[in-house]
């Protein structure tokens, strides 16, 4: 990978402004995706990965939240020094998101082909029938039966499965170079899940599109991503190539969940468990945040460790490390 | 046509003979007409021993949670009958009702919509023991601070109300209060699922301790498999609300005979990037129990349908001793086993 990547944050830092202090959501993260590359960001629900997100597409919710640090490099771009016009177009045509609930992200009062017409519509004139056709075409991309037909169809006449494909035609309409993928299988059963993920694999090979995949499963990362990132509490704790973490995790944190999650292929009387709760972002503790959980944990863990390098492409952040190199 | 269970068990805890529950579609508001029959359960036939977990697995819609709602007796069951230890539910006396009520719990999977926000956690757990037992205010108090211990949280977290706890300890909660009442059945419906994935084994891990303390029997909904696997002494895989495979986990996951059983393993994704699984990607969704296909139910999905599973019905066949399958494609091949197990 000698190109330059797609997509490069550096030092992000996204915090929240509330009554009650400071939440640092996202506190400072570095990573980068290049052309046709898959990265993952594993996390817990409030460990930032979601609004990692928000903060590249320029969607921080206000006025609470403030991005108060980093770069969000797009194509040599910072993103952070657009104005809200200049965003609006690369929201639309060089970054796409999908969303966890298909339902949600439809509008239920339009029709289907009514939706796909409007992204269409944003950067060609091209006549009605036309639209119709390519709007068709996007439909049978992701596999849609009978398209033709579908288009005059309601979200509400779809089936979960369906709609997701429907919003992610819509992502891939204007063929972005960065798809963001926030945990858009959740809300489907085993075997659609398994038909959007290897969609999206496919839609990746024609399109050449980076892939930015949010999740909570380390499934989903297993068949899907080609590097990971492990967030905890708005940090980075490690990042590898999938293989390098699922062989060799240095992280505590990456270490534990990787070992609690049952295996189906195997019969284990009992499940290593990580102790206690995760953190809430407006109490955490000094130093690393993973500490009072972290069975390693000692006195040095009251600061912050920085972070060090294990290997080819990948970095942990942890004490334990710190005397390796 | 009632499907007989070769592993029945008379002395189980709970039984299950050919329940059926149909829902009518109305049209009309006035004149109401019946234009239609959704079969949510559809004929199913299970037992659970004491002190063991029998798990339902499925897509949604399949039919597992209509299931748990009979056994709960929330409704009423079309057809079919349930036993508890022995005796027909809808035979049960005023007396054993109200003891069954007490002796089976459930725990459900959202704990931020199932405990309610404006009740202190002392009264969430103890509201069934006062509705079912004659207890002084003091042995109230005093059981719902040995409850919330067992379940790993302090005695003191009872004058708490639920939005002060995490989603892993709020589970806790709806676990203490369903041991409140000594059960003997708890229905687990995907009790972990909506729950963080650091948080999962310590609460399966809980499930399994309070098990063998004292004894529990389970009835596990999930659709994760691998937490099906870890939990589980027979499986029991529905599909439009029939079973259509039933074994223990080694043989189900090890194993699996029924077409469907084996594209659900398939699709469940790999514990290591390295372990790619052959993928059987089925073609469309799951129809609509509105409107079923002819014969086997399964067969506008099935790689390998052939000629009869589009007009005949499939029969339960045992394969193997314990593994039970239905699908044409064992119709035949064991058939004295079967007529044993009919039998």
């Amino acid at each position: 990978m000698q190109e330059d990547p797609v997509l490069k944050v550096e030092d992000l830092r996204t915090h929240f402004f509330t009554r009650s202090g400071v939440v640092k959501a996202v506190d400072g993260i570095s990573f980068e995706v290049g052309r046709g590359e898959t990265l993952g960001i594993v996390g817990e629900s409030g460990s930032g990965k979601s609004m990692t997100a928000w903060s590249i597409l320029g969607l921080v919710p206000q006025p609470a939240g403030k991005i108060v640090g980093g770069k969000i490099m797009y194509l040599g771009e910072d993103l952070l020094q657009k104005d809200e016009s200049e965003m609006r177009e690369i929201r639309g045509k060089g970054i796409c998101m999908v969303m966890q609930d298909p339902l949600t992200s439809l509008n239920p009062v339009f029709t289907i082909g009514n939706q796909l017409i409007e992204s269409l519509k944003m950067d060609n004139k091209d006549s009605k029938p036309t639209l119709i056709q390519k709007a068709t075409q996007l439909l049978a991309n992701v596999r849609i039966p009978a398209p033709e037909s579908r288009l005059s169809v309601f979200p509400h006449q779809m089936s979960g499965g369906m709609r997701q494909r429907v919003v992610g035609a819509i992502a891939m309409a204007r063929s972005p170079n960065v798809l963001i993928a926030d945990e858009p299988t959740t809300s489907l059963d085993a075997t659609i899940q398994l038909q959007y993920l290897q969609l999206l694999k496919e839609i990746q090979a024609e399109t050449g599109a980076a892939i930015l995949f949010i999740t909570h499963d380390f499934g989903v990362v297993a068949r899907m991503c080609d590097r990971v990132a492990v967030m905890y509490a708005g940090k980075i704790v490690e990042q590898a190539s999938v293989l390098e973490l699922f062989d060799n995790p240095q992280h505590p944190y990456t270490e534990a969940l990787l070992k609690s999650v049952p295996d189906l292929n195997e019969d284990v009387d009992f499940l290593p468990s990580i102790e206690g709760q995760p953190p809430t972002l407006d109490d955490l503790p000094e130093g690393c945040s993973f500490a009072p959980r972290c069975p390693y944990a000692f006195d040095k863990c009251n600061v912050y460790p920085g972070e060090s390098s294990v290997g080819e492409d990948h970095v942990a952040s942890c004490w334990r490390l710190d005397g390796a190199n | 046509m009632v499907q007989t269970n070769g592993h029945a068990d008379p002395e189980a805890l709970i039984r299950l003979d050919g329940l059926k529950k149909h829902y009518p579609v109305l049209k009309g508001i006035v004149f109401q007409k019946t234009v239609g029959v959704v079969k949510a359960v559809d004929g199913v036939s299970f037992s659970i021993p004491e002190g063991q977990t029998y798990s339902l697995v499925g897509e949604s819609g399949c039919g597992k949670t209509t299931t748990s709602r009979q056994i709960l007796m929330v409704e009423p069951p079309t057809e079919g009958e349930i036993y508890y230890q022995g005796t027909a539910m809808n035979k049960f006396t005023s007396e054993q009702r109200k003891d069954f009520h007490s002796s089976v719990q459930a725990v459900f999977q959202d704990p931020w919509s199932s405990l309610n926000p404006r009740m202190r956690v002392d009264a969430i757990v103890s509201e069934p023991l006062i509705t079912h037992q004659n207890l002084t205010k003091e042995e109230v108090k005093k059981q719902v601070g040995e409850l919330l211990e067992v379940v790993g949280l302090h005695a003191f977290h009872a004058d708490r109300y639920p939005h002060e706890f995490s989603g892993g300890q709020r589970q806790r909660i709806a676990i203490a209060r369903a041991l409140s009442t000594r059960p003997k059945l708890m229905v687990l419906d995907e009790p972990v699922s909506a729950l963080d994935v650091s948080i999962r084994a310590q609460i399966l891990n809980l499930l399994k301790e309070l098990q063998q303390t004292y004894n529990l029997s389970y009835l596990l909904i999930a659709h994760n498999l691998a937490t099906v696997r870890y939990m589980s002494h027979r499986v029991g895989v529905m599909y439009l609300g029939k079973i259509i495979e039933e074994a223990n986990p080694q043989d189900l996951f090890g194993n699996p005979l029924h077409p469907y059983t084996k594209a659900l393993i398939s699709a469940s994704l790999p514990a290591h990037p390295n372990l790619q699984r052959e993928e059987i990607v089925l073609t469309g969704e799951v129809p609509s129990p509105l409107n079923p296909p002819d014969g086997c139910t399964f067969h506008p999905r099935c790689p390998v349908a052939f000629e009869p599973c589009n007009t005949d019905i499939p029969v339960m066949q045992e394969v193997t001793p314990g593994h039970i399958v239905n699908c044409h494609l064992f119709t035949g091949a064991e058939a004295t086993s079967s007529a044993a197990a009919a039998s």
